[in-house]
């Protein structure tokens, strides 16, 4: 099935709207009013979101590697300085939207002028 | 009595995520409708984000259906992007019981992380209807975000500029996401973890393979190192080392 067959992009919808909707059903699925999640469900709820979003930024990371040969992307040289300033600037500002058009504009400045 | 003034105040509340999800949104659509292929991009970009709401999701999305990603990684990936979500609903269990079906369902498929926040703020004018007050944020932030993943889809249709790399806006977004993550000491310990599993994986199976694997490492590595890892969260460097 193609990711733009309309088979497939329904299915894509339903299944990550319910799946986001089951995740935010369950308290009320599970916990009434006094009733509280055993500690190990709680536990990994609460550091489960900071582990998943490195492991989303590794396979952005390894996708650039897979998709082109190191020498013909000056080893990463495009996506390192688009992620410092990203990085940077969101240390500095704060400011989510500013720091994802400004690391986004440098990269596309980048690969579309000086590098491959 | 009358409850205008629980209207304004919602509205007055919802004015910083109309700024928020409008722009957020607008680069989400605009990279739908440049990186997806899909055919109707506007249509598929009203659908999605009307249905589930979720930030990260609607930029993954794109990588998705480019990938025609297996259902069995999107459910996975989902859940590991939204677990959040799960964590919310313990807090408004008291002031959503016993409400009709149509108005729970509702207010539970709206909670966003920024109407999560405002709900939990609660700051409805006194004597006002609470319920009411958080049915309008709910319905007004789910308006922003589809106005503006919508209104970014269509602007990604009728502009034609390169667009090479445009795709880098969801690695950034995720930077963001875990650099804010960073600034709790915590979070380090366990975003080290994550880092450490998926490289592991990324390195052995490639890209193309890693996230399943990467996943149960990491819940694994979590489950089984959950003492060690909570004591590594107080640990200060330069006091013992």
């Amino acid at each position: 099935m193609s990711g733009t067959s309309t088979e497939y992009l329904l299915l894509l919808t339903a299944v990550t709207a319910g799946v986001t909707f089951l995740l935010r059903a369950m308290p009320f699925l599970f916990f009434g009013a006094g009733k509280r999640p055993p500690a190990l469900v709680l536990s990994i709820g609460n550091v489960l979101s900071p582990a998943a979003i490195a492991m989303l930024v590794v396979y952005c990371f390894a996708c650039y590697v897979q998709d082109r040969a190191p020498a013909e992307h000056m080893f990463g040289l495009a996506e390192i300085a688009a992620a410092a300033v990203v990085v940077a600037l969101q240390i500095w500002k704060r400011n989510p939207l500013l720091s994802i058009l400004a690391g986004t504009a440098a990269y596309m400045a980048l690969v579309q002028n000086f590098i491959s | 009595m009358n409850q205008k003034p629980v209207l304004k105040q919602a509205f007055i509340s919802s004015l910083p995520v109309l700024m928020g999800y409008t722009t957020m949104g607008f680069a989400a659509g605009v990279l739908l409708a440049a990186k997806s292929g899909v055919r109707l991009p506007a249509f598929w970009a009203f659908l999605t984000s009307a249905t589930s709401i979720s930030g990260a999701l609607q930029f993954m999305l794109v990588d998705w259906i480019q990938k025609a990603q297996p259902m069995l990684d999107v459910v996975l990936l989902t859940v590991c992007l939204n677990i959040r979500y799960s964590m919310y609903g313990l807090s408004l269990i008291e002031r959503f019981h016993g409400l009709p079906p149509a108005k729970k369902l509702y207010l539970i498929w709206t909670l966003t992380d920024e109407t999560y926040a405002l709900e939990v703020e609660n700051k409805v004018p006194p004597g006002g209807d609470s319920i009411l007050y958080c049915l309008t944020l709910a319905a007004l932030n789910h308006f922003y975000w589809i106005a503006g993943v919508v209104s970014g889809a269509l602007a990604g249709t009728a502009l034609s500029f390169p667009t090479k790399g445009i795709d880098f806006a969801m690695t950034a977004l995720f930077l963001v996401i875990l650099t804010d993550q960073c600034r709790e000491r915590k979070n380090r310990v366990y975003a080290a973890v994550g880092l450490l599993a998926s490289t592991a994986c990324a390195l052995t199976v490639g890209a193309g393979r890693m996230l399943i694997p990467s996943m149960i490492l990491m819940l694994s590595a979590l489950i089984v190192f959950r003492k060690p890892l909570e004591k590594l969260e107080s640990w200060k460097p330069g006091a013992g080392s």
